[in-house]
């Protein structure tokens, strides 16, 4: 699934370790989930969401809107 | 005694697990140490030979439970779902080996599979899967 993750983290300045500190998960993980390897639990994509104080459509694509 | 240094890259589940696993393994070295030496030595025979004989299955099973565990305790779910994947894949790895060496060993093609083995061929199996899983996401990347 397609995603901003990249992008929000990079604009904030973070590591993928700051970020995946900040989700409790591993850098792995948010490596994972930023290239599209790995789709988050509905669970973990709400808190990346709120961690940035954005709705979960602004952080991931819709796989039925993607090209 | 030997340490285990603090590896960043550990999480407390894994850094558990490898604790528990460690001790584990040395445990049963040392019961089928001490088992093989007493049914050879003393030639034991009804309820002590059934026990000698069951004895090193223990630290084995205990293990398979550790494993289960941290598959409990681990909380990056990215992590847990890659180490699943691993194991349905060895799993299935396991199985089709198996499969085929009992229809040979049927026929009388090749010699008795020991089925104490079962879980070591296992273990291999999924230590396979996991390394082909890191060629293949070097190579080309793939999902978890």
């Amino acid at each position: 699934m397609n995603n901003h993750l990249r992008d929000l983290r990079t604009t904030r300045g973070w590591s993928q370790q700051e970020l995946g500190e900040r989700l409790e998960v591993s850098r792995q993980s948010v490596n994972a989930i930023e290239t599209g390897r790995y789709d988050p639990s509905l669970p973990l994509a709400f808190r990346i969401a709120e961690l940035f104080g954005l709705a979960i459509e602004d952080v991931f694509v819709s796989p039925s809107k993607e090209n | 005694m030997f340490s285990i240094r603090r590896d960043e890259r550990l999480n407390a589940a894994q850094r558990r697990y490898v604790w528990q696993a460690m001790l584990l393994v040395g445990v049963y070295v040392v019961v089928l140490m001490g088992c093989t030496w007493a049914i050879r030595v003393h030639a034991p025979k009804g309820v002590e030979l059934f026990l000698l004989s069951l004895l090193p299955s223990l630290p084995l099973l205990g293990w398979i439970g550790a494993l289960g565990l941290y598959l409990r305790a681990e909380r990056d779910e990215f992590i847990r779902a890659r180490l699943v994947a691993a194991m349905i894949g060895g799993l299935g790895l396991m199985l089709a080996i198996t499969t085929v060496w009992g229809f040979l060993e049927n026929g009388g093609a090749v010699e008795h599979f020991p089925t104490f083995l079962t879980f070591p061929l296992w273990a291999a199996c999924f230590g396979l899967w996991q390394c082909g899983r890191s060629i293949r996401e070097r190579i080309g990347g793939s999902r978890a």
